[in-house]
């Protein structure tokens, strides 16, 4: 309660009520714009809230990881594309009704669903934390290696198609995270004796290299002519969501937000998974299934919710365990690292106040979202149009002066060059980049809790399975390891099946 | 010149070389005093001798797996649309490689300004105030760095 009321104090300033809208409205517009993604706008942040307290600066990314779950349903709505790949299902719905003529009454159903989603989750992430972090107090390093494996496991929820290539990509992290001084001996390892290496490759001038500039790179076949060409027109229309459709869509609403949280608080998963689950269980469920997918309010209403109800609900194993549930909480696990904590069993008790803070923020930042969903509608509406080729030279400026601010130095940039040309490499040779990032957050943490607990046990490797929270974590990862392995594989033999069907 | 490849073959095979070179550096990059069973060469052993393995399962699947795409090396294929666009991005990255160097030696302001408009000209872009727009922006983020953040870009 000490921690609850501290937090709410430091929660309750002015800068707190400037920074969330600011970070909204970055987040609507960076979900908007087909091609940029939250993950993105999120990276591109981190280096603005160096000069920020941590509850402002987590804050001001928070809001953009909502607003840009939100923001990518617009795009989806509007033009047949999602903003973020959470917004997939909004597709099925959402873009039948712009063709009826619908596309304000979608768009203002999805703002009303995502604050719902969103808050729910909220609420989700603020009791549930809490209680799991007095648990996690009796974790020692064997349990934080333990965990850190288990972090590790959700690799085989995020590599697409092939295991290998995720796991290769983990590997690849936790070299790239191993680079610089070992911080337990004092070692140098793989700095080729350049001291720009010595203190190793900063977590955001990766990011920003692996992700920001490597999706740049990818567009870089893009063609304004063709490309830009095919982008549907669409009119905002003034039709409003009348009482009926309300009601109606209230119990889809609260299914999405159920589902999404559930789903969102399982490692590996992710909005876009929770938003096709509860797609589907609405439509089976519905005593109208034909309605679905032909611009039916109920399809957009429990996709949305779902996507944001994922939102809160992925903090949950990321400040209470430091296991981040998708590549948008992976990059948030490493924003709170640059800002000096380090999610886990112990953030709750040594920053009390600022956990409380945050989770407390989430909530706030649901309903500014609202706010802005609402009144701004039409404005976010035309930024889906900004031209690529106009954005692809922002986003560069924004990367390099980002990426040159995180230490002063240009060795900086010709890292994010460097990583930005071998992610995409990586990207067109079908590799997933979230396993990298994972190898490279959590690869420094299981390294160090690995070598604490040998030096515990005198050497000894049965201590990682006879003490009990560990054995859990690690039998857990074996486990979500093999199912997501199997689910994988069945899920390709799935595809080549259809394949040979289409081809026969 | 007929080629039969996959992303599997590619990819395993690089990474198993990179990680079989990396190997090899382990003793003169990782130069330990340690004495305890594990030491600072430890997980960097365990995880590229796991990328090594993963590496030459990747390519085995490749082979003998994963289906092949073919590949008609001749004068028609330099001219095809796809090796266009594959040029595209090496264009792309060279224009970045020039960058680095360029910031290096004339700052950020210009080499920005050189940026954007070759980012620009590389799209085909003939309207006036994309130029405008991008150029402003490289003036925006040096003032937002320089006076919100404090940092000056070089």
């Amino acid at each position: 309660m000490e921690n609850f009321l501290g937090g709410l104090q430091e929660l309750m300033t002015w800068g707190t009520f400037i920074i969330i809208p600011v970070g909204l409205m970055l987040g609507i517009i960076v979900g908007s714009i087909p091609g940029l993604t939250s993950d993105l706008g999120i990276i591109l942040c981190i280096p603005l809230t160096y000069g920020l307290d941590p509850i402002p600066a987590m804050l001001m990314l928070l809001a953009i990881y909502c607003g840009g779950t939100y923001g990518g349903s617009i795009t989806a709505i509007l033009i047949n594309t999602p903003g973020t790949s959470a917004n997939a299902a909004t597709l099925f719905d959402g873009y039948p009704m712009t063709q009826k003529g619908q596309a304000y009454k979608a768009l203002s159903m999805a703002i009303i669903a995502s604050t719902i989603g969103g808050i729910f989750s909220a609420l989700l992430l603020l009791f549930a934390a809490p209680q799991i972090a007095k648990v996690t107090l009796l974790f020692g390093p064997p349990e934080y290696l333990a965990l850190a494996v288990f972090g590790l496991s959700i690799i085989a929820g995020v590599s697409n198609d092939n295991i290998f290539k995720g796991l290769i990509g983990a590997c690849l992290g936790i070299f790239v995270s191993s680079i610089g001084m070992d911080k337990l001996s004092g070692t140098m390892r793989f700095t080729f004796d350049n001291y720009n290496l010595f203190k190793g490759i900063p977590l955001i001038i990766a990011l920003i290299g692996l992700f920001a500039i490597s999706e740049i790179m990818m567009k870089s076949q893009y063609n304004p002519k063709t490309d830009a060409a095919s982008l549907k027109s669409f009119s905002i229309d003034k039709q409003k969501i009348t009482k009926e459709e309300f009601k109606r869509c209230i119990k889809p609403i609260s299914i999405g937000s159920l589902i999404g949280s559930i789903i969102g608080a399982t490692p590996g998963t992710g909005g876009g998974l929770a938003a096709f689950v509860s797609y589907d269980q609405v439509k089976r469920h519905s005593k109208h299934p034909e309605t679905f997918g032909k611009g039916e309010i109920e399809g957009v209403a429990v996709t949305e919710a779902a996507n944001n109800g994922a939102t809160g609900a992925t903090m949950i194993p990321l400040l209470t365990l430091g296991v981040p549930g998708d590549g948008a909480t992976a990059i948030l696990l490493g924003a709170l690292m640059v800002h000096g904590m380090v999610p886990g069993p112990t953030l709750f008790v040594e920053q009390g106040n600022i956990m409380y803070a945050i989770m407390l923020g989430l909530i706030v930042v649901n309903v500014f979202m609202y706010i802005m969903g609402k009144y701004f509608i039409r404005f976010y509406a035309k930024i889906t149009k900004i031209p690529y080729e106009l954005l692809a030279t922002m986003v560069i400026v924004f990367c390099i002066a980002g990426a040159y601010s995180t230490n002063n130095a240009i060795y900086d940039v010709f890292i994010i060059i460097g990583f930005g040309i071998l992610a995409y490499f990586l990207r067109r040779m079908n590799f997933q980049l979230v396993p990298i990032l994972l190898g490279i957050v959590l690869g420094p943490l299981a390294e160090m809790n690995f070598r604490r607990a040998l030096v515990m046990s005198d050497g000894s490797y049965s201590i990682f399975v006879t003490r009990p929270i560990s054995a859990f974590f690690i039998f857990i990862a074996i486990a979500s390891f093999v199912l997501f392995f199997f689910k994988g594989n069945k899920g390709k033999r799935k595809k080549g099946a259809q394949k040979v069907e289409s081809k026969a | 010149m007929k080629i039969k490849y996959n992303s599997d073959i590619i990819s395993g095979g690089l990474f198993a070389i990179l990680a079989a070179v990396i190997w090899l550096l382990i003793p003169s990059q990782i130069q330990t005093m340690e004495t305890t069973a594990v030491t600072a060469q430890t997980i960097p052993r365990i995880v590229i001798g796991g990328m090594f393995i993963f590496s030459l399962v990747l390519l085995l699947q490749g082979l003998f797996m994963t289906p092949k795409k073919s590949v008609y090396i001749d004068k028609a294929f330099f001219q095809s649309e796809k090796f266009k666009k594959e040029m595209k991005s090496i264009l792309f990255a060279a224009i970045l490689i020039v960058f680095c160097f360029l910031i290096s030696t004339i700052g950020f302001i210009i080499s920005s300004l050189l940026l954007v408009v070759a980012i620009l000209v590389f799209y085909g872009a003939r309207k006036w105030y994309y130029y405008a727009i991008s150029m402003s922006t490289v003036a925006l983020v040096y003032f937002i760095f320089k006076i919100v953040l404090s940092v000056n870009l070089p």
